[in-house]
């Protein structure tokens, strides 16, 4: 009876069961979708263009210049990449004479999916960093303004002799907003005189503005992406 | 477990009166550090995703070694010119550039495309081709946008081609003279 009359104590517990599937059902949805950022020694502004295909990973050979006009050769990380960059280092060390060394010449391949930037006569002493010295090393860009002294030309050249004339099945060009022209056609002119007349340029995302003939044509193919 | 328990209660008989009834075990786990902990690895990931993945945009370059009489030569009645300078300005004239600069006209990228669709409409497909001509304060963001702008309007045949110093010195004595696009060039 006594039991009875009381009020019965209204509990403070509350069920996280739903909270806690919720949760994880996002958990687990950014866990795969997410892409790792690669690490980037330079910080690069993409222009925005309204073309919609994806930018490959596989096989990439990416030259990316930023607003100081500081220019960089990267590969990527897979098989194909890493099998260039050593092949890239090798030629290039034997055509200059720099004697790099097994070690070096890893240091080349560890560092190039990062971005290596520095002129022929230094590459020796630059593959010599240790990791963190050379993220925290500023690298003074391969130099490509002089015509006569367009080293960005001999990393190519070094490329495409390593590979026996194997082009790299993606050749990007990651440029930033504020980069003068001149820098943008003399990295234009390297890779043109080696042969490379087709290139991919990284951009952001923009939407096509209504009303133009590329926007309607988009809307006759049912929202798919012209190219 | 059960069972055993019953057997040692004395074969499913009750329990005597000094025996206590063993108390139930609540079932519910406090689930609030595993909240914590998978708002924390939700917040991770979305920190590091890359929601807006970068996009390939084509460009295909000619070869410039080529002998001039294989080169593809423009009609100069279909021929645009798009001269680009520093801080966004855009000039352009049609056809050839007339002597005394009276078809020289400034712009600006948003009056651009209208200029290039009423050139568009008013030019047979195969006779149209724009030449984009950057000088050397033009930026990179300015030439892919030109470029962009090629693939908005669907103009097919385009080129980025060196400016002249003619051409180069008209920009400069209109930028010397009138700084503001919108004022107009010559």
């Amino acid at each position: 009876m006594s039991k009875l009359n009381k009020i019965a104590r209204k509990s403070t517990w509350v069920d996280m069961t739903a909270f806690v599937d919720v949760s994880f059902l996002i958990l687990t949805f950014f866990m795969l979708a997410t892409k790792f950022k690669p690490p980037e020694v330079v910080n690069i502004d993409n222009p925005k263009s309204v073309s919609s295909e994806k930018v490959e990973d596989k096989d990439v050979f990416k030259v990316s210049f930023d607003k100081e006009g500081r220019v960089f050769v990267s590969f990527s990380a897979d098989k194909d990449g890493r099998e260039k960059a050593q092949l890239t280092a090798e030629v290039l060390g034997r055509q200059k004479g720099l004697g790099l060394t097994p070690a070096e010449i890893s240091n080349f391949i560890k560092f190039s999916s990062g971005g290596i930037g520095v002129p022929v006569n230094q590459l020796k002493s630059f593959l010599g960093l240790s990791d963190t010295e050379y993220k925290a090393f500023k690298q003074p860009g391969i130099p490509v303004s002089d015509t006569l002294n367009n080293q960005l030309n001999d990393y190519i050249n070094a490329l495409l002799t390593g590979t026996g004339g194997r082009k790299p099945a993606n050749v990007m060009l990651n440029g930033d907003n504020a980069t003068t022209y001149p820098y943008f056609k003399n990295i234009l002119s390297a890779f043109k005189k080696n042969g490379i007349f087709s290139f991919k340029l990284i951009t952001a995302m923009e939407g096509v503005p209504s009303g133009t003939p590329l926007y309607k044509t988009q809307q006759t193919q049912g929202g798919k992406a012209a190219e | 477990m059960a069972e055993i328990a019953q057997d040692s209660g004395g074969g499913g008989h009750k329990k005597g009166p000094g025996v206590k009834k063993q108390a139930r075990k609540d079932a519910r786990v406090d689930m609030t550090p595993m909240v914590d902990l998978g708002f924390l690895l939700i917040t991770f990931f979305i920190f590091t995703t890359t929601i807006n993945s970068p996009k390939a945009f084509k460009l295909n370059v000619p070869d410039d070694s080529a002998k001039d009489e294989e080169q593809t030569q423009a009609k100069a009645s279909g021929a645009f010119t798009v001269l680009l300078s520093k801080s966004n300005h855009v000039y352009y004239y049609e056809g050839q550039l007339q002597s005394d600069g009276s078809n020289f006209k400034s712009s600006n990228f948003k009056e651009i495309r209208n200029e290039l669709l009423r050139k568009k409409a008013s030019t047979a497909e195969k006779d149209l081709v724009v030449i984009i001509k950057p000088n050397e304060e033009a930026n990179y963001k300015n030439v892919v946008d030109m470029l962009d702008e090629m693939q908005i309007l669907e103009i097919k045949r385009y080129a980025v081609v060196d400016i002249a110093e003619g051409e180069n010195a008209l920009i400069m004595i209109t930028e010397g003279k009138s700084p503001t696009p919108a004022a107009g060039g010559k």
